[in-house]
């Protein structure tokens, strides 16, 4: 009964990672044949892998071992972002102040801002906490969703809309509230929406998206300092 | 074949150090994950130059470019809230969509301010 099973879990783990690598694997193609919110890696896989183990009468628990296996790089691949932070360190040096006091405030005001507005707005617990964080970096944020009694998935759809709202709002909002310095743009796009608002930074100039890409990381570090304290108090 | 096996040397290395992390904050009982501690680590070892980048780049600038992919399987486990999503929609986007305005407006025009506040005090 028990080999049975486990051969069974085995058969459904394969078939599990099979079905993600291939997801990846054609969202990739598309996004960069037809680039648009839809097609992001992340939530174009996510909910086609969704409608397939839905079709095919799976449910989470059955997902669990394939994702357990699948996620075991996600350590060292957060370890590698000291590698951009390395090599913006001169920008950093260069403009201290100025980058540590707006990606400081930042920080702090975003997520007080969405930890005040999800509980105005009568969000259930478990959103508030995941949704408070959603300005981290996703590899760190899913490290830190349970230490703040968050849920990992809601954190990611969280962080990767969040990172695609910045995106698409931020270079304008900044432009049309006078914000025109390359170092504060790229420090903004990276402290609210991390690697994407990185790669949008990196767009508009190198300066920008060496800040972008300082901030992206430090803001992790800060947040994920201040938010086991704060998001307790204000939850 | 060699490549590979570089590759797989530096990943492992990697590993190693995010270990590292993990392994400290267990152990001093600290509220932050591990995974941070061991991006430190690394960021320390290279900037006193006791690693050279050239040491982990090729895993690491392979591991940055599929980052996402780390966060399918993970966003997967949404197939568990589609309810809770459903109903609570307008009021996440709508916290979603303030607080990243409101987060990019400070954090831009703080370090604009300073930074021109800088470059007066020592022209």
């Amino acid at each position: 009964m028990g080999t049975e099973e486990e051969a069974v879990s085995l058969w459904t783990t394969g078939f599990c990672i099979g079905v993600t690598l291939g997801a990846y694997l054609l969202s990739r193609r598309l996004a960069r044949r037809y680039p648009s919110p839809l097609t992001t890696p992340v939530f174009f896989s996510a909910t086609l892998i969704i409608l397939i183990l839905a079709q095919s009468g799976l449910r989470t628990a059955d997902y669990e071992p394939a994702q357990r296996i699948m996620v075991f790089l996600l350590g060292p691949a957060t370890v590698s972002l000291a590698v951009p932070l390395y090599k913006n360190r001169q920008t950093l040096l260069r403009n201290t102040l100025p980058a540590l006091l707006g990606l400081g405030v930042g920080s702090l005001v975003t997520l007080g801002a969405a930890l005040l507005l999800a509980r105005i707005l009568g969000l259930p617990e478990v959103i508030r906490a995941s949704i408070s964080i959603k300005s981290v970096t996703a590899p760190i944020a899913v490290e830190l969703a349970p230490i703040i009694h968050g849920s990992q998935p809601l954190t990611v759809a969280f962080v990767i809309a969040t990172g695609m709202i910045g995106t698409m709002l931020g270079p304008w909002l900044m432009t049309i509230t006078g914000i025109h310095d390359p170092l504060s743009r790229g420090l903004a796009l990276g402290t609210i929406s991390h690697g994407q608002g990185t790669a949008q930074a990196v767009s508009e100039g190198e300066l920008q998206g060496a800040a972008a890409g300082i901030a992206m990381g430090l803001a992790a570090i800060f947040t994920s300092c201040i938010a086991p304290v704060v998001v307790p108090m204000l939850r | 074949m060699k490549l590979m096996a570089v590759l797989l040397a530096q990943v492992l290395a990697l590993l190693l150090i995010n270990q590292a992390g993990y392994a400290v904050v267990s152990v001093l009982h600290l509220p932050v994950p591990g995974n941070l501690l061991g991006m430190l680590f690394l960021l320390i070892l290279l900037v006193t130059g006791v690693v050279p980048l050239r040491w982990i780049e090729a895993s690491a600038s392979l591991l940055i470019r599929h980052l996402a992919f780390f966060f399918i399987p993970i966003a997967v486990g949404l197939m568990a809230f589609g309810e809770l999503f459903l109903d609570n929609g307008l009021a996440i986007l709508l916290t979603l969509v303030v607080s990243a305005a409101v987060g990019i407006w400070v954090s831009g025009l703080s370090a604009q301010r300073l930074g021109a506040w800088g470059r007066r005090k020592k022209p």
